[in-house]
């Protein structure tokens, strides 16, 4: 009698639960414009909050803003990984080491005025955007390619991208492969939950090649498939590679990295929606590096800077000039470069730290005005 | 009567947790600008499954529908390959004979008390990536090649249906020749030979008919590294069905143990009073006494081998979970689309326990 009667609650339950979901859905395509109405009022306030902390800190929770929050934790949290050569990599003392980790500790220096303020917050791939929309993290700087359908879809914001990448193919290097064209009708490998897959497809596709591609939570499982013969070649942003064939078991001459890159893929910083405060505070943490590379200033001089002829210098290091201080009004404090440039360094120093050892060069990496695309708006 | 009170009081509670969680997602969602309807499934998918002809433009709920069907592939055969091994195995742990019952115990103990998905890592990288590369590959004459992109037999070209109809009709055929001998035996006491006459009738039936209907044979053949021709199983759905049979197998094997040991003794030594051998007492009057005990546990076996198929994601099979995650990953919302993976694993298992429930009420002795 008990069992039949648990049966039919649960025979009545799950149609209204089915209901229930539908009719969300139904309501929800109705009300999203309210809706972001409704998230734009909630941030204006939060903006202006936010650049009163700037000289008060105020411990104000509910009030909206990422920024507001991470102020009172006193931590940033951050998405990231932990086994990217180059990028993200937990050592065996419990730190992450890497460029992407560095910018975490850009973005704490920032806010907070210590780098070290960073709690490292290991992401899956396919994880990664769901932990950013919960509010698990509170900015996620995990090798994530900037596409129209993320910012559109997954409820992120992007912002300056920290490095430009492409998508390239490592092979054996004794498998007689030396361009795409030789690859038809191959096995390629790749990390599932990426755009990896589906431009590895269209650009088989576009040359008339046949391919299979296999997908794999697990980077170690991806080297065990390659390494067993299941598949040809091993496909991601030729960044990764570079990392990967680095700490290649066999030793990094046993693979080749095919010439060709086929896709963009800036690798970006992204936050949540509709935060435009905490967005801001981010963005001009990161373009910080970039400004500071361009004025030519470095951990090692930064305080010698500090007394520089350049106003603008020292407006941008927030040294008072002739009795005022500038305050772009970003929630930021004044010395917010200066502690960047000061604890971890400048872009040109956290590439030569992570990503030069791994024979990553410059290329589009470098300042606009050496030819590259690392360009930062001015600050005044 | 406070009974049903307590009864409306539980339904009131879980659905107002229901209603808070449903809202819950709606609320956060439309803050963060996350899509919660299925527009998505109308979307390109943009990504392949591999061993299919699906395209990357295709829509999603065309991905869907494949890994649907990947699952049904390697649960189905997992469930009939499960049933016959755990059988085997739970019989052979009550012989007699000290060698197999050993081995059968060795068998149960060791494989029903390792997760699953290290034996489904185990198999992959220690039986299926150890298979030879492309160029030094496995041939048994033209009819098999194998190697570690999968193992390819001859298969039929032309309609699938069709062959599948022909080789009803010939099953028919068979059936009727049966019938036919035993009347014949049961008339004039000539032996029935029954096998004598059913397989070659079998054999020829299914062969002509192939042959009228269009249908051909393909054989696998090497060229470089591709294998044309010939039907290609891959190595992740062998490696996934191998792992899921042999796990669960284990669990049936002790299902089969304890329904056999249910089974009185007097119905054993009965059927021994009769003079019948010890396969005819297992076969006819054992081992049908100990199903019938047997079946509800072994629905619970096939809704888990359903469920665990779901594995197939760490060695990149495509099934459903598989599918509903890498579209996630390319740009589907989370929650919506978790919610239909688990609206039709709940419909998958639903059936499967339909049809278990209703064999066991067929099954059942009718008692007044």
């Amino acid at each position: 009698m008990r069992r039949s009667a648990h049966r039919r609650l649960a025979v009545v339950a799950l149609p209204i639960v089915l209901v229930a979901a539908s009719c969300s859905s139904n309501d929800d395509s109705a009300d999203s414009p309210a809706g972001t109405d409704a998230a734009a009022e909630t941030t204006a306030p939060a903006g202006d909050s936010g650049s009163e902390t700037t000289d008060t800190v105020e411990l104000t929770q509910d009030s909206g803003s990422v920024l507001d929050s991470v102020k009172s934790a006193g931590t940033v949290r951050c998405g990231t990984r932990d086994a990217l050569p180059g990028f993200a990599v937990l050592q065996d003392d419990g730190t992450h080491q890497g460029f992407d980790s560095d910018f975490c500790r850009v973005i704490a220096a920032a806010v907070l005025g210590d780098a070290e303020a960073v709690d490292h917050v290991d992401l899956e791939t396919a994880d990664r955007f769901t932990a950013l929309q919960s509010g698990e993290i509170d900015v996620l700087v995990r090798n994530t390619t900037w596409t129209a359908s993320r910012d559109g879809v997954e409820g992120a914001t992007f912002l300056h991208p920290n490095f430009y990448d492409g998508q390239g193919m490592m092979v054996a290097a004794d498998s007689g492969f030396t361009s795409l064209e030789d690859m038809n009708g191959t096995v390629v490998c790749v990390a599932s939950g990426t755009t990896t897959e589906g431009n590895v497809s269209t650009e088989f596709a576009r040359r008339g090649l046949q391919v299979e591609v296999l997908s794999f939570d697990d980077t170690d499982l991806i080297q065990e498939a390659f390494v067993g013969g299941r598949c040809d070649g091993w496909s991601s942003d030729t960044s990764q590679l570079s990392g990967l064939r680095s700490a290649y078991p066999d030793g990094p001459d046993a693979l080749t990295i095919l010439p060709e890159v086929f896709s963009k893929e800036p690798l970006a910083p992204a936050v949540r929606d509709g935060d435009s405060a905490w967005a801001q505070a981010v963005d001009w943490a990161i373009l910080s590096t970039i400004q500071a590379e361009e004025y030519g200033i470095t951990q090692a001089n930064v305080d010698d800077m500090l007394t520089s002829e350049n106003p603008a210098i020292l407006s941008f290091l927030g040294v008072e000039v002739d009795g005022t201080t500038l305050d772009p009004g970003l929630g930021l404090p004044a010395d917010f470069a200066y502690q960047v440039v000061k604890q971890v360094g400048n872009y040109g120093e956290i590439f030569e730290r992570h990503l030069a050892p791994l024979g990553l060069e410059r290329g589009v990496n470098a300042l606009w005005n050496e030819g590259g695309l690392m360009y930062a708006p001015p600050y005044r | 009567m406070l009974a049903w009170v307590f009864q409306f009081a539980v339904l009131a509670i879980v659905l107002a947790i229901v209603a808070w969680l449903v809202n819950n997602v709606r609320v956060n969602s439309s803050e963060q600008n996350i899509p919660t309807g299925f527009a998505f499934l109308d979307q390109p998918a943009g990504f392949e499954i591999p061993g299919n002809s699906f395209r990357q433009s295709q829509s999603v709920s065309a991905a869907i529908y494949q890994g649907f069907l990947n699952t049904l592939r390697v649960a189905l055969a997992g469930i009939v390959l499960a049933t016959i091994l755990g059988v085997a195995v739970g019989v052979g742990r009550l012989t007699t004979n000290w060698v197999v019952r050993t081995i059968c115990k060795v068998y149960v103990e060791v494989l029903r008390n390792i997760p699953l998905p290290g034996i489904v890592s185990f198999v992959y990288l220690g039986v299926v990536l150890a298979m030879p590369r492309t160029q030094d590959s496995w041939k048994l004459g033209p009819l098999v090649v194998a190697n570690v992109r999968g193992v390819s037999v001859p298969w039929v070209t032309g309609s699938f249906l069709r062959f599948v109809l022909v080789l009803l009709a010939a099953s028919a055929a068979t059936y009727a020749v049966r019938r036919w001998r035993l009347a014949v035996n049961a008339r004039t006491g000539e032996p029935a030979k029954v096998g004598w006459w059913a397989v070659p009738v079998f054999v020829l039936v299914a062969f002509w008919g192939a042959v009228l209907v269009g249908n051909g044979v393909t054989t696998p053949e090497l060229e470089g590294r591709l294998t044309t021709g010939g039907m290609t199983f891959q190595p992740e759905y062998f490696a996934l069905l191998v792992s899921l049979v042999i796990y669960t197998a284990s669990h049936i094997a002790e299902i089969v143990r304890g329904s056999i040991q249910a089974v009185p003794k007097g119905q054993v030594e009965a059927a021994g009073a009769l003079a019948l051998g010890s396969w005819q007492r297992l076969r006819f009057v054992v081992l049908p006494q100990a199903f019938r005990i047997a079946l509800p546990a072994f629905g619970n076996q096939y809704l888990n081998l359903m469920k665990n198929s779901s594995l197939g994601f760490l060695i990149s099979y495509f099934d459903l979970t598989k599918v509903v995650s890498t579209s996630i990953g390319n740009r589907s919302p989370a929650v919506p689309a978790y919610l239909l993976l688990m609206v039709i694993y709940l419909a998958i298992s639903l059936t499967i326990a339909g049809v278990v429930n209703f064999t066991n009420r067929r099954l059942q002795l009718v008692t007044r």
